[in-house]
């Protein structure tokens, strides 16, 4: 009986243990996440503007790596880095930069050729990829 | 000759400001709260769109879903997969105008309480709201902010019974956002 009860006990720790985990689960780390795909900035606009039913099937979730050449980068007062990547239409490829990783840089020069991973979110006017961390 | 040309040059330059008058911005921030009795839940999105007609006050909001940002990884799990379903309804939108657009001078610095009418649309279910909202107008950009309570159960969004004390029915939502003219 005792034995019973011991062994319910140790049950019921290992599902707290796990609650707790799961509970606490940090954000996955942008920095070591590996990406889905490899995409040029255009041909991932494009396919969200030719069909965006198809394109949120395809990237919404999923972390992808864009590259692009960098339209403009804007800062927010409160420290929200974006890049916007050029795909030659007045919209782009939004990259919205990852508050909780560290970035070894935040400036991004217009022209410049960078290659950015996020988590794809959808289309609004651009595509937009929040958590962006930029790769080598 | 030259003071008619002056007289066509001065009239186009006063005019050229109406011309511009859509606004635009990217980077709208919709946030939201809930109060539970047992838990508060926040998050924040940065990268809303919002499109605002100056000459007939009508606006336009869109907001992805999976882009909204919380503290807890598991808490935005549950909110993209059992609440708000993101995948099926990747975004939120509003579709309405400034109805005392008479009290609201978009062309003139200043501050306003505008009346908003419109849709809102969320978890792919639509409806009629009304809300208000503080307009500040200076140097040409339009800053709009507004707080409405959005409840789960009008946008069919199920809380389990077992949740209840967790996430609150009525959700608290702030929206602010600086419209530049567009190009």
């Amino acid at each position: 009986m005792k034995r019973i009860l011991y062994f319910l006990l140790a049950i019921a720790c290992l599902g707290g243990a796990i609650g707790y985990y799961l509970w606490n689960k940090p954000h996955e780390n942008m920095q070591t996440a590996k990406a889905d795909m490899t995409i040029d900035a255009t041909a991932l606009f494009n396919e969200f503007n030719t069909d965006e039913a198809a394109a949120n099937a395809k990237y919404l979730d999923k972390t992808i790596a864009v590259a692009g050449k960098v339209k403009e980068t804007t800062k927010a007062d409160d420290g929200t880095v974006k890049v916007s990547l050029d795909t030659g239409s007045d919209f782009g490829v939004l990259c919205e930069l990852d508050p909780l990783s560290q970035h070894a840089r935040t400036d991004f020069a217009a022209g410049e050729t960078v290659t950015l991973k996020g988590i794809c979110t959808g289309l609004n006017f651009d595509v937009q990829l929040t958590r962006c961390v930029e790769t080598k | 000759m030259q003071k008619r040309l002056f007289i066509l040059a001065a009239l186009f330059l006063l005019a050229a400001p109406m011309f511009a008058q859509k606004y635009f911005t990217r980077d709208g921030k919709v946030k939201f709260f809930s109060d539970a009795s047992m838990e508060k839940i926040e998050a924040v999105n940065k990268s809303a769109t919002a499109v605002l007609d100056a000459a007939t006050g009508k606006m336009e909001w869109k907001v992805l879903i999976k882009g909204f940002l919380f503290e807890k990884a598991l808490m935005q799990e549950h909110f993209n997969e059992n609440y708000l379903e993101s995948s099926k309804y990747p975004n939120a939108t509003f579709k309405g105008e400034i109805t005392n657009l008479k009290e609201v001078n978009l062309g003139k610095d200043g501050s306003y309480t505008a009346k908003v009418k419109g849709r809102m649309n969320i978890h792919g279910v639509e409806k009629d709201v009304e809300t208000t909202g503080t307009v500040k107008v200076s140097g040409g950009a339009i800053a709009i902010h507004s707080g409405f309570p959005v409840k789960c159960s009008d946008y069919n969004i199920r809380i389990e019974a077992a949740k209840v004390s967790n996430i609150s029915n009525e959700i608290k939502v702030t929206v602010d956002a600086t419209l530049n003219p567009m190009k």
